[in-house]
């Protein structure tokens, strides 16, 4: 079996973001990075699979970004990643969705990948599209935002979270893609011995123009922090009303009620 | 030249600040008020099997391979949540370092992996003496050969992690009529061993989670090859390995002043007084510039010290002078933290008045801020001699 596991490097979510020049970003120059959270579930679940079939799988991590996401690329063959491709692209962020998945299939087309983990969305920009656009291209079947996963003689079973706190099972057939999101699984911390020993396996290089000349479909115009708003919105009247106003809202816009 | 860590140091950094914000902190005020030793326990087991009790060790005996930087990292990391988990990661590393320098294959092949995978949750240093703490040449616990054993009589004290520690690495004197130093020798002694009585644990002011103890040797009767290294030549031995022990604890030290003064400036931009927050005086501020200064030249005296060690080259005087600088810094800024705290800085219902009882003995134990001078100052003037 042939696994592919597309992650992201990411900013470190408590930083502080600031548009960059350009305003069609946010300024790197000052930020820790790290792996998108939800590309950790994606090779931990990747990880498991492999260990339940007794080694078996090999393991390809695949990452676009610049020099520094070897970062990110070597935690995940630490975690348990065989070899990596990391495709060089100094301006990965100025490419949308369609172009990065495009990127990640015309790798992937060749290479008869059985099953292709990413995570759900990317930390940063969040667009959720480039899992399902891969498979698209790829034309194999795809689950997204899984929760649950388990494996059985060439067919996966997934959980999906759907809207409104209601999950879904669905059954595929491989080659398949699918997309984790939180709960499916606690990633493991890598050990240092694992992280010392990935130095040693092999990260392809490729740069982004060997892989697509896609024009993009969607331009990024402006980038900006939302304007400050008041200080949230105020119940006001009889004591009775208010509950119900706010439990109207709890139930309407959280699952705190659910 | 290039002050970055590399990706692997990195990725170690990260691990251990991952693993101490969701496993260490949120047990720390527990271990600190009433203790917990399983939970502590679980979690030097849970450290072991990610491979941080032997950074700089090699691979054959259990050890990580990752090197001396990585571990001075490591060390701050877990500071930061809990620093009697750090003081024994710290020990741990000492006592597998030494084991590795100066066992004999039999030695380094049956305790090394045992403290590097957690199967010992412990190794211990038994160095100190009630005569013998800064001038560890003066202890008097003895051991003689007596038929196919050594014969060890006296007793240790301030000795970390003894009732757990499954090995103890221990210095006696093996030559009376030697010339003071001279006579001094190192044994490996297993917890369990008859006549190896574990005394009484101190009631520390901080760090209460790491026992600290007395031991006793009573006629403790130990294999002729639990002799480690050169007969006579332990001392020379405890130098120098001490001088990786003051990394570790000069980056347990950072962490423990970076974790009180990254608390105390985050209070005080919340904290309000006579209308403002006390941020906006410059009372405060002064406190978070002097405090980051200092923690910050900490850092670089570490990493240095950690690099040259790293490299193979002569580092006893920089670790010296990282382990002084940065215990005096940490302390400093752990007193500063409790004053932005005010009243609530002396309270336990803030952090910061464990951070700076934690750090208190950072600028005592593995070798005093005096004695730390007086080795920068000897190094210093033995070459104009």
């Amino acid at each position: 079996m042939k696994i592919l596991v597309c992650i992201k490097q990411v900013p470190d979510m408590e930083s502080r973001f600031r548009p960059n020049g350009e305003k069609t970003w946010y300024d790197e120059s000052d930020l820790a990075f790290r792996m998108n959270e939800y590309d950790e579930y994606a090779v931990e679940q990747a990880v498991q699979l492999k260990e339940q079939l007794g080694g078996e799988p090999e393991i390809t991590v695949l990452s676009i970004g610049p020099e520094r996401t070897v970062e990110a690329i070597k935690k995940a063959l630490a975690m348990g990643g065989d070899r990596a491709v990391h495709i060089r692209d100094d301006r990965y962020y100025q490419k949308d969705p369609w172009q990065i998945a495009s990127m990640i299939a015309s790798y992937a087309k060749g290479e008869g990948f059985d099953l292709i983990f990413t995570g759900m969305q990317s930390q940063d920009r969040g667009s959720a599209q480039v899992g399902v656009i891969v498979a698209e291209l790829l034309g194999v079947s795809c689950a997204t935002t899984l929760v649950g996963f388990s494996y059985d003689g060439g067919t996966i079973t997934v959980k999906r979270e759907l809207e409104g706190g209601i999950k879904g099972v669905a059954k595929l057939k491989l080659p398949a893609l699918v997309t984790c999101q939180l709960g499916l699984n606690t990633p493991r911390y890598p050990t240092l011995p694992n992280i010392m020993k990935a130095k040693k396996k092999e990260i392809a290089s490729l740069t982004a123009a060997e892989l697509t000349g896609e024009a993009e479909l969607t331009a990024t115009a402006a980038i900006y922090p939302p304007a400050k708003k008041g200080g949230g919105l105020v119940l006001e009247g009889e004591i009775g009303a208010q509950v119900d106003r706010l439990m109207g809202i709890l139930k309407e816009k959280t699952a705190v009620l659910r | 030249m290039f002050l970055d860590l590399t990706e692997e140091q990195k990725l170690i950094q990260e691990t251990a600040r991952n693993f101490a914000r969701s496993e260490l902190e949120p047990l720390a005020a527990k271990l600190d008020r009433e203790g917990d030793r399983p939970a502590f326990l679980a979690n030097l087991k849970k450290l072991a099997e990610l491979g941080f009790m032997g950074l700089n060790v090699q691979g054959e005996y259990g050890g990580s391979e990752a090197g001396v930087v990585a571990f001075s990292v490591a060390m701050t990391e877990i500071a930061r949540a809990c620093a009697s988990t750090a003081v024994t990661v710290s020990v741990n590393n000492m006592v597998c370092e030494v084991i590795q320098a100066i066992g004999s294959q039999e030695q380094k092949e049956k305790y090394i992996p045992r403290i590097c995978s957690g199967a010992y949750a412990a190794g211990s240093f038994a160095l100190t003496e009630t005569g013998a703490g800064s001038d560890p040449a003066g202890m008097t616990t003895t051991a003689l050969l007596d038929g196919d054993s050594w014969v060890l009589n006296g007793s240790k004290i301030f000795i970390t992690s003894a009732p757990y520690a499954g090995v103890f690495v221990v210095w006696a004197v093996t030559d009376r009529e030697a010339p003071k130093g001279k006579g001094i020798s190192c044994f490996l002694v297993e917890q369990g061993t008859p006549g190896l009585v574990i005394g009484k644990q101190e009631e520390k002011t901080g760090q209460h989670a790491s026992a600290t103890n007395e031991l006793v040797f009573d006629n403790c009767r130990i294999p002729k090859d639990a002799l480690m290294g050169k007969l006579n030549d332990g001392f020379r031995i405890a130098v120098a390995e001490l001088g990786g022990g003051r990394i570790g604890i000069g980056s347990l030290a950072l962490g423990v002043g970076l974790a009180a003064m990254d608390y105390a400036t985050r209070y005080s931009a919340e904290r309000v007084q006579f209308g403002q927050k006390i941020s906006s005086f410059q009372a405060i501020q002064w406190k978070i510039a002097d405090s980051y200064t200092e923690l910050e030249a900490a850092r670089l005296l570490l990493m240095n010290a950690a690099f040259r060690k790293e490299s193979g080259r002569p580092f006893a005087k920089e670790a010296s002078m990282a382990k002084l600088f940065a215990t005096e810094a940490a302390n400093r800024a752990c007193y500063d933290a409790v004053q932005m705290l005010g009243g609530y800085g002396y309270t336990a219902d803030f952090p910061v008045e464990r951070y700076a009882r934690d750090v208190r003995i950072t600028s005592i134990y593995e070798g005093t801020s005096e004695i730390q001078r007086l080795i920068i100052a000897r190094e210093i003037l033995k070459n104009l001699s």
